[in-house]
């Protein structure tokens, strides 16, 4: 068939868990196969960078692109494939939002090379070996990708159409939005696909707070039996449900787990983790500054609760990355 | 206090009857709780707790349900410690209140409503209100039931705590509203020698109307959002003018314990000290974003507290 669609799909910084969700699909992949034309998906068939290079401007019709940004050859082939494609999807919580690679924005690159090359308890560390961006070897001169100084998402350095959130975006919405492509009804450029507008609280079954129920202290999952009937806020775990989207199926729910937030902010949030916040401090019971220390104590690691998926997509993470 | 068993129960007798109003003609009109009510100083000058008790016990009930004091008490209890009579009057106020509702008068207060289209039914807000006004309802979409909050406009005081912890903008009430703030925060500021200051203010922190003229001196790089509470301030606020090149952010709120809405200080207080654990965390904490609590008896502080921001902004500047 001539007209089949073309189909790319890349990682970036990533953990592969995105290209796992694809190949989740089984069987419904082997038939979609002979309904489009996949000319470019490194983690599962052979293709190489060239071959991207040879097609023509806008030869892709949908390119599916998971992983953050997080060096110069992620940053080189979201623009080839941007230059390449009609349409440029981020998939996954990475390209969209940062996802957990993003979290590395808490520090900055040198700390993050000492604590890997140098510092690990576990290393030799007699040798001091540290990557180098280009090497001399006798056969010539070998080059890595420079890695930058902080994490970024996908829209930060190229113009995105679709936001495919989720990590991984769940396999049943993986499949709907390739049916909808096929059918090529493809919503208006900028939206979100493959999720809810509402948050997770929508969809969970849970039994909710009632008035006046506040927290004195933050409990961790592993730290508590919990009621897999009760609202986990209500139960003085952070959930990131109130401020993430839905459309995930509540896997981490029905498992007796909290939202952990990565399906991202709902439409009209900015910026997910501060509005997170802004719900659950408000929880908080106390009016003596000493026993407000002793409660967000309880909170370990805020920027990695709230901001766990959102971190490179954050404010916070901007006023950082901008200072001068 | 009726004696007599077999005598009709009078107005007095049924606000009596409310938990809360019991204490009702322990008042002996010393009106020492109008001199401490906010209310009275700067929203109402009718406003007048004594007179309202009075009104009950000379069983005009129909005058006391009328009454601004019956609806505008949010139960701050600023007069509570003062009463030479520990009467906890907006306890009786509340029962007086119950009693108006119960006859079909309505609060003529501006209080917020809910956008279905935007509400998921968490029920943060249930749990934050100081009030208990927002409460969750079924209602079937659909086919689908679904659950939303709706809010009792005669126990919604309009302090906006609620608008500020909903997670996806779904509450709102005219001035206060997601929108209508984000608006006044400029797009980008132009960076100047002088560093700028974004002053989110409780409106009941100002403590004479000299303190709003305070405000008003202040140059350009001073820029000034009126809010109902500081229980309204939502740290997406607070890191929206900072990403737009505002060099710092001062929230002002009353002293905990004299919060006009009851428990929207301490909401403050906890918003923005966790807020600050995050800078911490990012390497950002150098004092940009503050919060200060300024007491009933501290007139004219708040001049001290936005010289002291802006000096401190200014020798950060000069670090950089």
């Amino acid at each position: 068939m001539a007209n089949k669609p073309k189909l790319a799909f890349y990682w970036a910084a990533s953990c592969g868990g995105c290209e796992i969700t694809i190949t989740e699909l089984g069987m419904r992949l082997v038939d979609f196969d002979e309904k489009v034309d996949i000319v470019f998906w490194p983690c599962a068939m052979d293709f190489k960078y060239d071959d991207v290079r040879a097609l023509d401007d806008k030869e892709i019709d949908v390119c599916f692109f998971n992983g953050a940004i997080r060096n110069e050859e992620n940053e080189e082939i979201a623009h080839l494939l941007r230059r390449k494609s009609k349409v440029l999807v981020a998939f996954g919580a990475c390209s969209h939002l940062g996802g957990i690679p993003g979290l590395a924005n808490l520090s900055d690159t040198e700390s993050i090379i000492q604590r890997v090359y140098c510092t690990t308890p576990s290393l030799d560390q007699t040798r001091g070996t540290l990557p180098q961006i280009s090497c001399k070897v006798p056969e010539g001169n070998i080059c890595i990708p420079e890695m930058y100084d902080h994490v970024k998402t996908l829209a930060q350095i190229e113009e995105v159409d679709y936001f495919m959130p989720g990590c991984p975006p769940v396999v049943e919405q993986v499949w709907s939005v390739l049916q909808v492509i096929l059918a090529g009804q493809l919503p208006k450029v900028g939206s979100t696909i493959g999720a809810d507008a509402k948050t997770v609280c929508d969809v969970c079954p849970r039994q909710k707070g009632r008035s006046g129920l506040r927290i004195k202290e933050f409990k961790r999952p592993h730290e508590v039996e919990l009621d897999p009937d009760t609202c986990f806020l209500a139960q003085g775990i952070i959930c990131c449900g109130p401020a993430t989207r839905a459309g995930c199926g509540l896997p981490c729910i029905s498992a007796n787990m909290p939202c952990r937030g990565c399906y991202g902010p709902p439409e009209g949030v900015v910026d997910q983790g501060s509005k997170l916040l802004s719900a659950i401090a408000a929880l908080i019971d106390t009016d003596n500054p000493a026993e407000l220390q002793k409660i967000m104590d309880t909170i370990v690691d805020p920027v990695g609760t709230f901001y766990r998926f959102s971190l490179a997509d954050s404010i916070l993470s901007e006023l950082k990355h901008k200072r001068p | 206090m009726n004696h007599n068993p077999h005598a009709p129960e009078t107005f007095a007798d049924r606000v009596r009857n409310i938990p809360g109003g019991e204490h009702l003609e322990m008042c002996y009109s010393c009106g020492t709780c109008v001199s401490k009510c906010m209310i009275q100083q700067k929203v109402e000058p009718e406003y007048n707790p004594r007179r309202l008790l009075r009104l009950v016990m000379m069983e005009m009930e129909e005058e006391a349900y009328e009454s601004p004091t019956t609806w505008l008490c949010s139960g701050c209890d600023l007069c509570y410690p003062a009463c030479p009579q520990e009467i906890h009057i907006s306890g009786v106020i509340g029962a007086v209140k119950s009693l108006a509702v119960e006859k079909g008068y309505t609060s003529p207060l501006d209080t917020v409503s809910v956008d279905e289209s935007l509400c998921s039914g968490c029920a943060i807000c249930v749990m934050v209100c100081p009030y208990e006004a927002p409460h969750l309802i079924e209602k079937i979409v659909d086919g689908v039931n679904d659950r939303f909050s709706e809010v009792d406009a005669n126990r919604c005081m309009g302090c906006g705590i609620c608008v500020a912890s909903c997670p996806t903008g779904a509450i709102a009430r005219e001035g206060v509203s997601n929108t209508d703030i984000v608006r006044q925060i400029p797009h980008e500021v132009v960076k100047t020698d002088a560093p700028s200051l974004m002053v989110f203010i409780c409106d009941w922190s100002l403590r004479a109307d000299a303190d709003l003229e305070i405000l008003e001196s202040y140059p350009e790089n001073v820029k000034v959002i009126h809010i109902p509470c500081s229980g309204r301030i939502d740290p997406q606020l607070a890191l929206l003018s900072l990403r737009s090149g505002i060099s710092g952010v001062l929230v002002c709120g009353c002293k905990s314990g004299e919060c006009h809405y009851q428990r929207g200080t301490d909401v403050a207080n906890c918003k923005i000290s966790m807020l600050d654990r995050m800078f911490d965390q990012m390497d950002l904490a150098d004092g940009r974003v503050r919060f200060v609590q300024i007491g009933t008896q501290d007139r004219g502080r708040i001049r001290k507290e936005i010289d002291q921001m802006l000096l401190h902004l200014t020798s950060l500047q000069e670090v950089c």
